[in-house]
């Protein structure tokens, strides 16, 4: 698994806005450290204001990537464009959606730097330590986001291939329903684990319950061990057949479910880290909002 | 025989019913899930072999439940068998059989209906997050709705009323605690949570009437009222004294100082201060000041590198009081340390003003002893007072006996007796204190600098003392806070033999330990404010 694609989101045009965060992040650092600034950093100096400012407007470009990314149908625009440059080169986009994340990657984390020294380390209970405590919770669900759209589509592809948990899910119920009447010919003791193998085995479910990706004592996985231990005490007439063949079914069944509980989690956690960081951004535009209104309010 | 027409009716995945026909014959007709049955019943809920349907030796068709199968006819449960009529409807496990009334044993057409399983009917739970249909937007737009309300337009209101300003800062919670970046000197949380008293106008800054509301005897930076007035009208006071960062009420460093203080030729011409920028590299030496003697005011101040001698008129040695093995005193010897004399005010900074009584005096130590005839001492006032009781002691004496009476040599029977007897007390007084009390060397004359009068009620007349009580008028030094370092570490005059040698530190001493206002290891950081006062004394601005 390569863990870094040196062209990819986080390379994106020779590493462009790697260089950008670099040069941001050092001069803010060396500017903490070398500027004179009267009586201790805080968020009211000038170096204050000038790192507030650089912050705020970070955040709203960073947001406008969220509008951008809403307002642009992925593949068409960059067919458009490249037609549109093939056809005239008066009209350009501002930047590709890749250009787009890359940016707002590197310009996200480099607002952990700009937006900690603008404080000053000073930390309190209040609306300013609110924007703060948002901001860190917004970056670090992104980062979060980086790392499996980095990672988890090699994973998904290795796991499940072209099929989705639906396609899954049809075909568990197929093998569900072979799986009962199969038993119809078998004592009622393996109707019963075939019965709760098929409607007390779990797939999907609430937030955790995709998050988390198995089930503890999963009925199917019991009901084929179960199956396994039961297999010589049914030797009569057809029993043995229709055992090995209940056997094999609830095993290919088996694999399906766990293959189709990690579709599910990856599937999850590719999506789940964007339920906290758009509405957290939203969050931290008004209560940016609210710290700059503060400030001007009791100026 | 039993001739069944059996009717099933499923139902495929579109929920819609599929009708399937057989014809099934023989004398007793199974009915459960097993492969053996002749009517099956797929559900694990129906026993292998759950009933049998029989014929009845009279031609009638009954159902027997096997074992303790559950069977149902119209509702009623069948314990060992039941006759089965047309119109019957028949319920085992999910599988209801209905026996049609055109049915005549031995015939009978029987319609079999499974009903769909319960668990089946459930919908299949979600897949994705997004069939959780938690919307982001929503979750977004009430989080900013609640933080725009809670953080922005509550600690606002206040803001606009005063009413309710007062009442919400008696809450424990208050409205605009939430805006507040940090704490506020001590003094100002007096006022809590009521924003206004300061910031009195929304989005205007602090006015200056907000802090004189309270501060009314701040005084001025400069004397000259016009000058002051043209070169601080841009300067608020919260440019210095920012809140709301702590214990501090005001800034602490040197750089709005060194701004005009760099080069102050250019902020003001007349000005008589050296430039500065730095306390560590261009303070400039230390100016001391004197008393020149003319009505006690400070008038001189010396460079103290040019080595100024003080004239306070005192004959004072620190070498003989500091000697090592003591000094005698009637107690015995006594080591004496700075702090014998040298007491700190309460206030922290100056030293209590020594005298007499309380410094000198104290232990015993030189008291002013007549020499003759007895050991009497006069008190440490004026010479006037100690005349006053030099003769009232010798009037008392010569009208003690006789024999003190021959002392006197003017006695003279023709003149008043009385009078006589004062004159000669007045004669032996100052025959006394020439011989003692204001003699060369001894007595008044080994501290002070005295002159002989013609005036017989003040013989001899005492220069005045100047001591020193400041030696740096324009500026600070809390003496308390540096109680941990020996005295000796800054003044070095306990050697001295004269009172004229000025025992202040110069510039050089305070650097070994303080430095400017950025910080070093192992030095205290130091800013003008140290020091320095801004502001002047408070008549100044009235």
């Amino acid at each position: 698994m390569k863990a870094f694609q040196p062209y990819g989101l986080l390379g994106y045009k020779q590493f462009r806005y790697l260089k950008l965060f670099a040069l941001l992040v050092s001069l803010a650092i060396m500017s903490y450290l070398v500027l004179p600034v009267e009586s201790g950093h805080y968020g009211g100096t000038w170096l204050g204001y000038v790192l507030g400012i650089l912050s705020a407007l970070i955040v709203l470009l960073l947001l406008w990537y969220g509008v951008t990314k809403r307002r642009t149908p992925r593949v068409r625009t960059r067919r458009m464009s490249r037609k549109k440059d093939r056809q005239s080169t008066s009209i350009k986009p501002i930047a590709t959606l890749q250009g787009w994340l890359s940016s707002h990657v590197y310009l996200g984390a480099s607002l952990i730097v700009l937006a900690t020294l603008h404080s000053g380390f000073h930390f309190g209970l209040n609306v300013h330590t609110l924007s703060y405590v948002l901001m860190l919770i917004v970056i670090a669900s992104g980062f979060y986001g980086t790392y499996v759209y980095l990672h988890v589509p090699q994973l998904i592809t290795r796991n499940a291939g072209e099929e989705s948990p639906d396609d899954l899910r049809l075909k568990i119920i197929e093998l569900d329903e072979r799986a009962r009447l199969h038993a119809l010919g078998l004592p009622d003791e393996i109707n019963e684990i075939v019965y709760q193998a098929r409607t007390s085995t779990h797939m999907g479910g609430s937030l955790w319950q995709q998050l988390r990706g198995y089930q503890r004592d999963c009925p199917t996985q019991s009901a084929v061990s179960r199956l396994l231990k039961l297999g010589p005490k049914y030797i009569m007439n057809e029993q043995p057949k229709l055992m090995r063949e209940l056997y094999s079914v609830l095993l290919r069944k088996e694999k399906l479910v766990l293959r189709a509980r990690q579709e599910i989690m990856l599937r999850a956690r590719m999506q789940v880290w964007l339920y906290l960081h758009a509405p957290m951004a939203v969050a931290l535009l008004a209560a940016l909002t609210a710290h700059v209104v503060a400030i001007l309010f009791f100026w | 025989m039993i001739l069944c027409l059996l009717v099933q009716i499923t139902r495929n995945r579109q929920g819609q019913p599929v009708r399937r026909e057989s014809s099934i014959h023989g004398n007793a007709i199974q009915i459960g899930r097993g492969t053996n049955c002749k009517i099956r019943l797929l559900d694990h809920r129906v026993a292998l072999h759950h009933a049998t349907l029989a014929l009845t030796q009279d031609g009638a068709i009954e159902l027997r439940p096997e074992g303790d199968a559950d069977v149902a006819i119209n509702g009623v449960t069948v314990r060992d068998h039941a006759p089965l009529l047309p119109g019957d409807r028949v319920s085992i496990g999910p599988c209801l059989l209905v026996v049609d009334p055109s049915s005549v044993a031995p015939q009978i057409l029987l319609t079999v209906e499974m009903k769909p399983e319960a668990d089946e009917e459930k919908s299949s739970p979600p897949l994705t997050l997004a069939e959780l249909k938690l919307s982001k937007r929503k979750i977004g737009f009430a989080l900013a709705a609640s933080i725009l309300l809670l953080f922005m337009v509550l600690p606002m209101l206040p803001g606009f009323s005063a009413d309710l300003d007062k009442w919400q800062s008696a809450l424990p919670v208050t409205l605009n605690d939430a805006w507040s970046p940090g704490p506020l000197t001590g003094g100002h949380r007096v006022m809590g949570a009521r924003c206004s008293v300061c910031h009195q106008q929304p989005f205007r800054a602090v006015p200056d009437e907000a802090c004189t509301a309270c501060h009314k005897q701040v005084g001025r930076h400069l004397a000259d009222n016009e000058l002051h007035r043209q070169l601080f009208k841009e300067v608020r006071c919260t440019e210095c004294h920012v809140d709301h960062q702590g214990a501090k009420p005001t800034r602490d460093d040197s750089s709005r100082c060194v701004a005009c203080h760099a080069d102050i030729k250019a902020k003001n011409p007349k000005a008589t201060v050296a430039n500065v920028h730095d306390f560590s590299t261009d303070h400039p030496p230390f100016r001391i000041t004197l008393q020149d003697g003319k009505d006690g005011r400070p008038l001189l101040r010396a460079l103290q590198n040019q080595m100024p001698q003080e004239k306070p008129n005192l004959k004072y040695s620190h070498k003989v009081h500091l000697v090592a093995e003591g000094v005698s005193s009637p107690e015995g010897d006594t080591v004496m340390t700075c702090k014998d004399c040298h007491q700190v005010d309460p206030g922290g900074e100056h030293f209590v003003p020594m005298t007499m009584e309380k410094t000198c005096q104290q232990s015993g130590c030189h008291k002013l002893y007549f020499a003759e005839p007895v050991d009497i001492a006069v008190p440490h006032r004026s010479v006037p007072e100690a005349m006053n009781r030099l003769r009232k002691y010798y009037t008392q004496w010569l009208a003690e006996t006789p024999a003190n009476a021959a002392e006197c040599k003017s006695m003279n029977s023709a003149a008043n007796a009385a009078q006589q007897a004062l004159d000669c007390a007045a004669e032996l007084a100052q025959e006394n204190a020439a011989e003692s009390l204001f003699k060369e060397k001894i007595g008044c004359r080994e501290c002070h600098e005295i002159e002989a009068t013609d005036d017989k009620n003040e013989p001899w007349k005492v220069t005045p003392l100047k001591i020193n009580q400041n030696w740096h008028a324009n500026s600070v030094f809390p003496h308390i806070k540096h109680i941990t370092t020996a005295c000796t570490a800054c003044h070095d005059k306990q050697g001295s033999n004269s009172s004229a040698d000025i025992s202040m530190p110069e510039l050089a001493k305070c650097r070994e330990c303080h430095v400017h206002d950025k910080p070093v290891r192992g030095k205290v950081s130091s800013t003008c404010d140290s020091c320095h006062r801004f502001h002047g004394e408070a008549d100044v601005a009235k």
